[in-house]
């Protein structure tokens, strides 16, 4: 994940090939033009650009591109798709900064992304630790943890509607019973309460791929190492402290920034649960693009809103990775 | 006496472990087999007393499940065809050859995989339009391509490197062609990593919702995901149905992950502890 050189430092010591050796022999040597050309594509450098192109070009023109248009269309007054725009220059950036709906948009992306990536992580790590003690079964278990990954977000969204729905949810029940509530609560109706539900159902969600990635990270700590500091009088805590988390720390900082820039994305659990609602307390960017370009039919202000989102999460990115990852890159760097 | 202790705390917590995994799952499993009477009464039983498939008869009934399934079906394999194809030559070039931008090319899939692909929305919406393939299945084959491949350049890696160049350059040296070699013995020789790849890009397809609710406006062409939302936003929630086709969406990832979960697991793990 770590944009890193590393991986590329072991390429494939192949011998550019002999233009005789394709497609076999004698026989090419009827079509030598095309023998020839077949030849040359594989040898290096040409070889590596030809399989890598494809890709590239699908790349380029499925981002790239639409990153660049998304600029024109945001200096556009486009209302529905296929409708003629006029040039407005900035105007829908000023509209938009000038919004209070922005600003608060901004606020609950960011407490959404913050308190999701906290969770899962946390979440995660907790998991990976007990998933790493030995006991009967664990292959299996270290496995199938992944479960809740594997569920569709609209199953997701339909089995929390279910269990917190208030007259017939499992939930309401059982904190009924338990005596903790006297009046069903209806966990998706108000504000709060529903951007916490929210959050829950998609850490729960997540969860399983950080605890699998912090688990794989804790399998490569030495044994040696961990029972070095048993004897040297650490108890559980002191190990986790000082031996363990240091070991996987790297690892934590890619997962806590793959987690936020995911958590971030989130569309499907919100929209399907609240709608951004309600009182927009759930409404996060994923949602307010949408809503702008598919609700309103507003596809320039929706692009103007998409703009300083991709500036600031670059900002975020580039920050994150120079204060975090950098000592890890340089590590790994040959 | 310490050790029970241990061992007893030790089993304690992998069962909350695997409670919090599992109990959700159980509960929508359970409450499609019951009478709808069992299903909506205000105490519920956490052993169905009832046994019933009607939900899943209703299925096919009360909406067009089979239309759904099949273009969800036919998106995730197309998608898996096209993505396999795509990143295992692209995986094969930055892994396996030499030339001068490789590295460059590399962080650059790298970081259009960070890239979140809610700023794709809007300009890929206009762009569908007009090439006219907004509404058809192909929109969303392309987009599910461009938002899954950067990811399998990461899934193979742990798999593409260690496999020893100097199998290539036997192969090479019996005077097989590059291309030869590639496909013929290369690329079987990293099946697990191809078969995990092909997992996650199915299992991307056949579960995704936001492109799918914007790019595809009308029913004949809904996938499984979209089918199934426009049945929970009802005035009146068909909780037996939802419970059932739950179960029938979440069957095909599952039975694949059994499958190929392991080769899975090691290539998104090997990734992230490099």
């Amino acid at each position: 994940m770590r944009p890193s050189p590393s991986p590329l430092a072991h390429p494939a010591g192949v011998a550019p090939s002999r233009g005789a050796s394709f497609p076999g022999g004698a026989f090419a040597r009827g079509r030598a033009p095309f023998a020839r050309l077949a030849a040359t594509l594989q040898k290096d450098p040409y070889f590596g650009y030809l399989l890598v192109l494809p890709l590239v070009l699908w790349t380029v023109l499925t981002i790239v591109y639409p990153l660049l248009d998304a600029v024109r269309l945001s200096l556009l007054n486009v209302g529905y798709v296929g409708s003629a725009g006029r040039f407005v220059g900035a105007a829908n950036y000023v509209k938009i900064l000038a919004s209070a709906e922005f600003w608060h948009t901004t606020e609950v992306t960011v407490f959404w992304t913050v308190l999701n990536t906290v969770l899962q992580v946390l979440g995660g790590l907790i998991a990976a630790l007990v998933l790493n003690q030995d006991f009967w079964g664990h292959e299996f278990v270290r496995t199938w943890i992944i479960l809740p990954w594997l569920i569709p977000s609209i199953v997701l969204a339909t089995m929390a509607k279910w269990m917190l729905d208030p007259t017939l949810g499992v939930v309401n029940y059982l904190l009924a019973k338990a005596g903790v509530i006297h009046a069903p609560v209806s966990f998706l109706g108000t504000p709060v309460l529903a951007f916490l539900t929210a959050t829950l159902v998609n850490a729960w969600h997540w969860f399983p791929l950080f605890a699998l990635m912090i688990l794989a990270a804790l399998q490569t700590i030495p044994k040696e190492v961990t029972e070095a500091a048993e004897v040297d009088g650490a108890n559980y805590w002191g190990r986790l402290w000082w031996v363990e988390l240091p070991s996987i720390a790297q690892v934590l900082y890619v997962i806590i920034f793959i987690a936020s820039l995911w958590a971030a994305n989130i569309f499907d659990v919100i929209w399907l649960l609240t709608r951004g609602g309600p009182v927009n307390a759930t409404n996060t960017f994923p949602i307010l693009i949408y809503y702008k370009g598919f609700q309103e039919f507003r596809i320039s202000a929706a692009a103007a809103i998409s703009v300083p989102l991709f500036a600031g999460l670059l900002l975020y990115g580039v920050w994150y990775m120079r204060r975090f990852m950098r000592e890890g890159i340089e590590e790994a760097a040959p | 006496m310490t050790a029970v202790v241990k061992v007893t705390a030790r089993y304690l917590s992998v069962a909350a472990v695997l409670a919090v995994v599992v109990l959700p799952a159980y509960w929508v499993v359970i409450n499609s087999v019951k009478t709808l009477p069992e299903l909506i009464s205000p105490v519920p039983t956490f052993w169905p007393h009832t046994f019933t498939l009607q939900h899943y008869a209703d299925l096919f009934t009360q909406i067009p499940f089979g239309t759904y399934f099949r273009n969800s079906l036919y998106v995730a394999l197309a998608v898996t065809a096209i993505t396999l194809a795509l990143s295992s030559l692209a995986a094969y070039s930055l892994y396996r050859c030499r030339y001068r931008g490789r590295e460059m090319l590399f962080e650059a899939f790298m970081s259009s995989y960070i890239f979140p692909r809610v700023l794709l929305l809007i300009p890929l919406y206009v762009a569908f339009t007009r090439l006219r393939i907004i509404d058809t299945l192909t929109a969303l084959i392309i987009v599910y391509v461009t938002t899954i491949a950067p990811f399998s350049i990461w899934m193979l890696h742990a798999f593409f490197t260690e496999i020893p160049p100097e199998l290539e350059d036997a192969a090479m040296v019996d005077g097989a062609s590059r291309f030869g070699v590639l496909v013929r013995i290369f690329l079987p020789l990293t099946a697990t990593g191809l078969t995990a790849l092909g997992l996650y890009a199915f299992l991307m397809s056949w579960t995704e919702y936001f492109f799918a609710l914007t790019f595809i406006i009308s029913g004949p062409q809904k996938t499984l995901p979209l089918g199934m939302a426009q049945f929970l936003q009802d005035y009146s929630i068909d909780w037996g149905v939802l419970m059932a086709s739950s179960v029938v969406i979440a069957i095909p990832p599952i039975v694949l992950f059994a499958i190929a979960g392991r080769w899975f697991i090691k290539g998104l793990t090997a990734g992230a502890i490099r």
